[in-house]
């Protein structure tokens, strides 16, 4: 029996032991399954995405593929799947479906920034880009921007272009580290008990 | 459940199933009283548990746009999830106003146990340096109790539901009967070693309702992490699975669900209730439970708001509200203030599979107390919850390969946030809003509450203090807060039906009974003079337990 049975067999047995029969049956006559989260009600909506024939729910064709481009440079494959494997853009799809006006117009304006530059700077739009020229591109908005310094100015300079690369990955590292992939690539073996807290077990003034 | 409550008269007629009207309906049911408990929401059961979910079966994880529709403002709280949000209140259903420029943010649960369910679950007791402060300092009321009153009462709740904690012998924050205390990591070791050698105060780990070890037939936490969720161990104390259990064992207690207490009823007998009028959260019937006594245990807010809609025309502003207290001296800890960094020293390396330690570490407060000299900036003061750990980096910088590589690296972090005394006054106050009804046609509240100038000046030390306190501790990369969040944010509500001694400046007297209609009780937050820093909940069931021993003492001389 893997641990994670282990305790949900225990739970089961607790549960059981503190429900006197009283108790138990007022909540059988009260209960409302409209009234539970589809989570309380055990919906596991874990393969919705992977779903055959998916489609985007907002974005268009090119949005939905400069999406998924743009979050593969972000988040590659390495020894271990990336953010392409982790569909995350049918993740972001599905939440900027249901956000508002608002939100949806700030988040193609940051997509559109980025076609922006690469069709200023290499005239094509950014999936269309090189695998060097897009590394070009994205390392310059990569990092936040500070004056020329050489008249002694090395303050902060504005700079839509970082905004707009940095609020795109977020959406796009939320997506993947939320997904099953990305917990599995924090390491986290799918067990939700790992035995009591031990803290810390050093002498006093030596934590090394 | 009961076919016909009228033909009973119950001894008791309990408003409330949380953490205080669980109390009440055990002590009483227990002590042989006829106990009806009204809850205003549905029964819950261990199997809507959803801690043990990852986050990526939920179809939104936690980005549901049903949340953002129906729970606005419940989900201001980080408990309000996709997980669990029917637990909490539809805002559409439930609305309260405030005044232009005076937002105020109310956190509600209506299903049995309240919001017993997702409390933060940290508690503290008071000291005489809280309940006597206005002696000390000269603002304010005294409360009508002191510490000797109210000691043996926190020990009956701390036996029975389970506090670990660490005994510090601080003055401010008197030790307990506490289960073994959890541990500390690294960097929380510096920081009490540092903070006590560099300025003489006390870092101490979280006292919490989560047990440590097997209690009271409940099982020892086992480190999962998410409370707010549900515990399947039942190892955080929540109302239904220990006093409400409890109290329905009992064979003396019957429990109504669904039962939206609009008003307290009158007797024809002057000054003397008869029960309570509650409206069918489902079917919209009206109904009438017969009491003895009536014991309210809504929350703060909710309590006097059924006294405020219980008006007659010997108390046209509020049921037993002669004095013109009623509604007056809100109360919610102040936040938004102290700091966070980085201790490059410890091991970074953090690890999916560590046991997730469901509490953090808390700082007793230092400023004005007997041993240090007066603030000048400030009257009282306000303790720290905080905690250090190894994190995954979210926020590393760059992309590619390198990104997810710094991820998983980490960092070592370290926090520390403060709960300030929220002083009572006349001008943070409730109503009702005569304009605005909840679904079930009960008049809804009006919330006028604003921080004042000693909230603001006590979180503007609190974040300034927080720095040197992770400075001491060897922290880099430094960040601090030093603001007033919205008031409701701490979810700390108390005061509007005062104890006290005199009753033209309070509602209830030292054993939270009504001065003007005696068999009639208030016995939540509501009750509180003053807020001190501490987190309330163990002292509203420990002044419950103390208010139903007094209850059962008349009961059985016959006084009620």
């Amino acid at each position: 029996m893997k641990r994670r049975d282990l305790i949900r067999g225990s739970v089961l047995a607790g549960a059981a032991a503190a429900l006197r029969p009283s108790l138990a049956a007022a909540q059988s006559v009260a209960q409302q399954p409209s009234e539970l989260t589809p989570a309380q009600s055990g919906v596991d909506a874990s393969k919705d995405l992977a779903a055959p024939g998916w489609k985007p729910l907002f974005l268009d064709e090119h949005q939905n593929e400069t999406l998924i481009v743009l979050s593969d440079l972000i988040i590659p494959a390495t020894d271990t799947p990336g953010a392409k494997e982790a569909l995350v853009n049918r993740y972001i799809d599905l939440v900027l479906a249901a956000e508002t006006p608002e939100t949806q117009r700030t988040f193609l304006n940051s997509l559109g920034y980025v076609d922006g530059e690469s069709m200023r700077r290499f005239k094509a739009a950014f999936r269309y880009l090189s695998r060097e020229d897009q590394d070009i591109l994205l390392h310059g908005l990569a990092y936040p921007r500070i004056g020329g310094g050489w008249a002694g100015d090395t303050g902060a300079v504005a700079d839509p272009g970082h905004g707009h690369f940095e609020a795109l990955k977020g959406r796009i590292m939320s997506a993947y580290y939320s997904s099953q992939i990305g917990e599995k690539e924090l390491g986290w073996d799918g067990a939700f008990a790992h035995g009591p807290y031990q803290g810390c077990e050093h002498p006093e003034g030596d934590h090394k | 459940m009961a076919q016909d409550p009228l033909q009973t008269t119950y001894d008791a007629v309990v408003v409330g199933s949380g953490a205080t009207g669980g109390w009440a309906a055990k002590q009483l049911g227990e002590a042989g009283l006829k106990v009806a408990l009204l809850e205003a929401g549905r029964a819950v059961s261990p199997k809507e548990f959803t801690e043990h979910m990852p986050s990526y079966k939920l179809k939104y994880r936690d980005h549901s746009p049903e949340v953002v529709r129906t729970r606005p403002v419940q989900k201001q709280c980080y408990a309000c999830m996709e997980y669990n949000y029917e637990w909490f209140v539809n805002d559409l259903e439930n609305p309260y106003s405030t005044p232009p420029g005076k937002p105020f943010t109310w956190q509600r649960l209506r299903i049995l146990g309240g919001r017993s369910l997702v409390w933060g679950r940290q508690s503290y007791r008071l000291s005489d340096n809280d309940f006597k402060a206005a002696g000390r300092d000269g603002y304010g009321d005294d409360w009508p109790i002191g510490y000797a009153d109210l000691a043996p009462y926190y020990d009956i709740v701390e036996r029975y539901v389970g506090i670990s904690g660490a005994t510090e012998g601080n003055e401010m924050l008197p030790d307990g009967q506490f289960l073994p205390p959890m541990k500390m990591s690294c960097g929380e070791v510096q920081l009490r070693a540092r903070v006590k050698a560099k300025f003489g105060h006390t870092v101490t780990i979280g006292r919490t309702a989560i047990l440590t070890q097997n209690h009271n037939g409940r099982l020892a936490c086992h480190y999962c992490g998410p409370c707010e969720r549900g515990c399947s161990t039942f190892s955080y104390f929540s109302s239904p699975f220990t006093t409400v259990k409890d109290a329905l064992a009992s064979g003396n207690c019957t429990l109504f669900t669904n039962a939206v207490v609009s008003h307290v009823d009158m007797d024809t007998e002057p000054n003397k209730t008869r029960g309570v009028t509650y409206v069918d959260r489902l079917t919209r019937q009206v109904k009438e439970v017969r009491g003895k006594a009536v014991i309210l245990c809504a929350q703060a807010l909710e309590s006097t708001r059924i006294l405020l809609n219980s008006s007659t025309r010997e108390y046209p502003n509020g049921l037993a509200n002669s004095g013109g207290a009623l509604g007056h001296y809100l109360m919610d800890h102040v936040v938004g203030a102290g700091a966070s960094g980085r201790l490059p020293e410890f091991k970074t390396l953090p690890n999916a599979n560590e046991p997730e330690r469901p509490n953090g570490i808390y700082v007793p407060r230092f400023r004005n107390t007997p041993s240090s000299k007066r603030h000048s900036r400030f009257i009282r003061g306000y303790g720290y919850q905080g905690g250090a750990e190894a994190g995954f980096n979210f926020s590393a910088e760059g992309y590619g390969a390198s990104l997810k590589k710094a991820v998983k690296e980490g960092e070592y972090g370290i926090s520390l946030g403060a709960f300030g005394e929220s002083l009572a006054r006349w001008d943070n106050y409730i109503e009702i809003d005569r304009d605005l009804k909840d679904a079930w046609g009960i008049p809804a509240l009006r919330i006028s509450m604003t921080h004042g100038d000693n909230e603001a000046a006590l979180m503007e030390d609190a974040g300034a203090t927080a720095a040197e306190m992770l400075e001491a501790a060897g922290a880099k990369d430094i960040r601090v807060q030093a603001g007033v969040e919205m008031p409701g944010m701490a979810i700390h509500e108390l005061g509007t039906a005062r104890m006290g001694n005199d009753p033209k400046k309070s509602v209830l007297n030292a054993f939270n009974q009504a001065h003007d209609v005696k068999n009639l009780f208030v016995m939540d937050g509501a009750s509180f003079v003053s807020s001190a820093c501490q987190n309330p909940t163990l002292t509203m069931m420990a002044l419950t337990v103390r208010a139903c021993d007094h209850l059962i003492g008349r009961f059985r001389k016959g006084e009620i």
